[in-house]
């Protein structure tokens, strides 16, 4: 394939139908943050090692640094702007921010997305499952507690409500 | 009191957690210029030449700069201003700064940064401070490898060292370390309408960075305009300049959108590290504990330039007692050059790295003389009148024995029982304490803040703060100060933050200065208000001004609560009658100078203080550390927010599980979080935060701070615990899996005992 020659893709993009031109080489976070706008998609390594740039595709938590721009292809993508509803603020949000979850506040989408990827596969997750589904987000700033009890109040109160999205 | 004590929300959580903050790198305007910089390859070389020929021929590439392009000073540098922003004559460290490359995308400015040709001559080069300090070194500066020589000195080391019934000498290394915020340094510009040079950018130091700028590009302050974006995290890493320099320059010629977002690799490479330092310490005590003197000789490796390494030498001596009273000191300590990365500022300033040795130093005095290491901790605790190694008489504000006791059921618990518990074979259980004190502010300089309150003509309360806030929370609790001296509640305000177009300097968010620094001056500020609206209003209601009090927006007669008068109604009255209602609130921390030669001073208006207690499971075989629980009691002086107290010390605790584990920047080598662990969910052990609220009368509502002094006393502790299990002591961090194995060999592990496991 022609390293220079765009591939046409469509993917629906927090609720709605998007299509892109996009390089072989170009990463999903390149796309999102860069072309698509969504600033809310941060950056901190671009390698795969600190999860600030998760973001959920087909259900999953996925490092979007890693993931090629053209595999959104026909998937569906959620990212933190994504989460909130014209009703107000995702039930992981408020909880986020009524545990004390957000200091600097840089790592808070990529930890909401995998904690959203995590509530939707496990319903309510133990702490350890918690812990484990966090492990590959690092924060510097909270020292983790107040983002796992968030988790965890969150999915009490999403219980069984975010099927419809999918 | 109704706001202060209260977790109110923190202020621009929201906007974070809708993905809406702008960071530094989250630029919000159409077809910025793209900043990249070449940097050195060499950690020390004569720079021959520079050939940006090739390199503008790139069609993208817009312009390319060098040291000669600076207009002004290419001299920076927080204390002493001796690096230049682009290297000149020479390179004196790996990633150092040496052209500035504007591009209209991306890959051109990454061509471009790979088409200048440097041509270089290599110097002999220095990686440890003993090769600089020896005569015959080459020099990495003209005036030589020492950057700083600080000396406390008191009593009378030798005639103690004479009486003492032990004396314990020993050695202590701690690493390079990486702040690793999670937000690389990042930046963006432009020149607005009436030609000011704005920038906007991840800082701790707005008003720093305009100087700095203005002097780069020689300059009035006034044409450089700093705007602190949303910030990920600081620790110190951004309180230097990091993107905002390069910024400026590129602005100054350009004079269109530019933005600067460094890798990752960048900022491994080329930001300011946590200094690397080796520490002697001899420690002499009476057989009944009592410390009678101490010695220490500590070297700070500063790495190729200076940032704050004149004041991490001065703190960590002055620090080097730890928070006991000893009549008898000697602490020498060098800042000295080396062709490493630059150290700078990283919570704690140098008090992490002492703190590791004076409490190792606790620990094996209370071993060999029998005591219990929490009694000997009690016995030499500073209580207040203590007098401290500068010759400081201490405040009423000293919250160490609380913390001890707060501390102490935990202690006894872990010691007679979980100690004792079941556990897998072939691991070993551990307690330790950690403590650790810490002046407030930077080391006998003058430290001020200015903070400014209007009530504008809609009648509603605007402030003015310099202060940076990273993450920590400072604007929360000085909008809370302010509306418990205003009476108002926190959404009833407005607040500009770190904007030095609009907010008077606050100084640095740093030494965990700006809830006492700038909470004072705030407070000033908020009162000089309050007195003049409560004279506006008692002259319109005709009532004695002691009668009224600002509650709910309004002015209200304590007596008769249906008379009031709304702020509006005050503001609107009040620009009629030609009264400004617009105050400032300065504050500046009593201190003095230390005395060059005996480092006798004030130098810090008032300490916090805190003791932590940490369980550990040591696996003898494979040298994996567990850290279990950690205790955390801090006198914070009083917590203008709990929760916030509280994210602080859980911060904290990680960041010190990181020092005392895992975490070690080797300088050439590491580059990515693939080298650098910091530890992650999985790493952090259940953290008991304890709040102990001894009041400084000088505070702002009676708080100190707490930022830096949350990290401090988890890896003494958790080094402790090691030891306790092991009954071996490691005395370079971090302890590794190796030197874990290596020091529970050393003891004699595993020893069978009954059951197939060690006891
Ligand atoms: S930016 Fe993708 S994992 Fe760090
Ligand atoms: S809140 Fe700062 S990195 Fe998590």
């Amino acid at each position: 394939m022609n390293p220079e020659e765009k591939i046409r893709i469509s993917f629906r993009l927090n609720g709605r139908e998007v299509e892109a031109h996009v390089l072989p080489g170009e990463t999903a976070l390149h796309l999102l943050r860069e072309r698509l706008g969504l600033r809310g998609v941060k950056e901190g390594c671009g390698i795969g090692e600190c999860g600030a740039c998760t973001i959920v595709v087909d259900k999953k938590a996925v490092n979007s640094c890693l993931m090629l721009a053209a595999q959104l292809h026909g998937c569906e993508v959620l990212t933190v702007e994504g989460l909130e509803s014209p009703v107000g603020l995702h039930p992981l949000q408020e909880a986020f921010l009524e545990h004390d979850a957000i200091q600097c506040g840089y790592c808070t989408p990529g930890m909401l997305l995998s904690a959203y990827a995590l509530i939707i596969s496990r319903g309510v997750p133990t702490r350890e499952e918690i812990v484990r589904a966090l492990a590959g987000n690092l924060c510097r700033c909270t020292g983790y507690h107040q983002i796992v009890d968030a988790v965890q109040d969150a999915a009490r109160r999403m219980a069984g409500k975010e099927e419809g999205r999918w | 009191m109704e706001w202060i004590g209260r977790s109110i929300p923190r202020i621009g959580a929201q906007t974070r957690a809708r993905g809406k903050a702008l960071f530094g790198g989250d630029v919000p305007l159409e077809g910025p210029l793209i900043l990249k910089l070449l940097r050195s390859p060499r950690p020390h070389a004569r720079i021959l030449s520079i050939n940006t020929e090739r390199a503008m021929k790139n069609d993208g590439v817009e312009a390319i700069f060098t040291a000669k392009d600076i207009p002004g000073r290419n001299l920076i540098g927080l204390i002493t201003k001796d690096q230049p922003l682009l290297a000149h004559d020479k390179v004196r460290f790996v990633g150092e700064p040496v052209a500035l490359v504007a591009a209209r995308d991306e890959e051109s400015a990454i061509r471009g940064v790979e088409e200048v040709e440097v041509v270089y001559e290599d110097l002999p080069a220095i990686f440890t401070p003993d090769e600089a300090l020896d005569p015959g070194a080459v020099p990495i500066h003209e005036k030589g490898n020492l950057l700083h020589r600080r000396v406390v000195v008191k009593g009378d080391v030798e005639d103690a060292l004479s009486r003492a019934h032990l004396v314990v000498e020993r050695t202590y290394s701690t690493p390079f370390l990486e702040h690793a915020c999670l937000e690389p340094d990042a930046g963006w510009g432009y020149v607005d309408k009436d030609g000011t040079l704005v920038i906007v950018a991840s800082t701790q130091n707005p008003h720093y960075d305009q100087r700095e700028v203005a002097e780069l590009l020689g300059v009035e302050k006034e044409r450089v305009r700093v705007i602190q974006a949303a910030t990920g995290g600081g620790f110190g890493s951004k309180l230097d300049l990091t993107v905002q320099g390069f910024i400026g320059l590129a602005l100054y010629h350009l004079r269109r959108p530019v933005k600067l977002t460094l890798s990752r690799e960048e900022v491994f490479l080329a930001t300011p590290k946590r200094h690397a330092m080796k520490i002697w310490m001899r420690t002499a005590a009476r057989r009944d504990g009592r410390l009678l003197a101490l010695e220490a000789k500590i070297i700070c490796d500063t790495g190729a330039y200076s940032s704050y390494g004149v004041a991490v030498a001065t703190r960590a001596a002055v620090h080097a007692t730890g928070p006991y009273e000893i009549e008898n000191v000697r602490v020498e300590s060098l800042a000295v050059y080396t062709n490493n990365p630059i150290a700078g500022a990283m919570r704690g300033f140098g008090v992490p790295q002492v703190a590791f040795a004076h409490e190792s130093q606790m620990d094996i005095l209370a071993e060999s003389l029998g005591i219990d290491p929490l009694e000997i901790r009690r016995i030499n605790a500073m209580r207040p009148e203590s007098v401290t190694a500068t010759g400081q008489v201490l405040g009423e504000s000293v919250g160490l024995l609380e913390a001890l006791d707060a501390v102490e059921p935990h202690y006894r618990e872990a010691m007679e029982e979980w100690k004792k518990g079941p556990r897998r074979p072939y691991t070993a259980r551990g307690v330790g304490l950690g403590a650790m004190w810490y002046g407030i502010g930077n080391t006998g300089v003058r430290n001020p803040s200015t903070v400014k309150v209007q009530l504008d003509e809609r009648g509603r309360v605007v402030l003015y703060i310099g202060a940076a806030d990273m993450g920590q929370g400072s604007t929360t609790v000085l909008v809370q100060m302010a509306s418990e001296t205003l009476g108002i509640s926190p959404e009833e305000m407005e607040v500009v933050i770190a904007d030095t177009g609009l907010t008077p300097d606050a100084g640095a968010s740093s030494a965990s200065r700006q809830t006492y620094i700038s909470g004072n001056a705030l407070v000033r500020a908020c009162r000089k208000l309050s007195e003049t609206l409560l004279e506006e209003a008692s002259r319109l209601m005709g009532l004695p001004r002691g009668e009224l009090v600002l509650r709910g927006g309004n002015v209200v007669s304590k007596e008769k609560p249906e008379r009031r008068v709304s702020l509006a109604e005050l503001a609107a009255l009040a620009k009629e009658r030609g009264v400004s209602l617009e105050f400032e609130g300065h504050f500046d921390p009593e201190t003095t100078p230390l005395d060059p030669s005996t480092g006798q001073g004030i130098p810090y208006a008032t300490y916090s203080f805190a003791c932590q207690m940490a369980q550990v499971e040591v696996d003898l075989l494979t040298g994996q550390v567990e850290v279990r629980r950690i205790v955390a009691a801090h006198d914070v002086g009083k917590a203008i927010n709990p929760k916030g107290v509280v994210g602080q010390i859980r911060g904290g605790v990680a960041m010190g599980v990181g020092f005392a584990l895992m975490e070690e920047f080797l300088p050439g080598s590491t580059r990515s979080f693939k080298d650098y662990h910091i530890p992650t969910a999985a790493d952090m052990p259940e953290v008991i935060p304890i709040i102990v609220e001894s009041s400084e009368p000088t505070g702002p509502f009676g708080a100190k701070g707490v930022g830096e002094p949350a990290l401090i006393p988890t890896a003494p502790a958790i080094l402790n615990a090691i030891a306790d299990a092991l009954g071996e002591r490691i005395y370079a961090l971090p302890a590794t899996l190796e030197r874990v194995c290596e020091a529970s060999i050393r003891a004699g592990w595993p020893k069978m005992g009954k059951g197939g496991g060690p006891r």
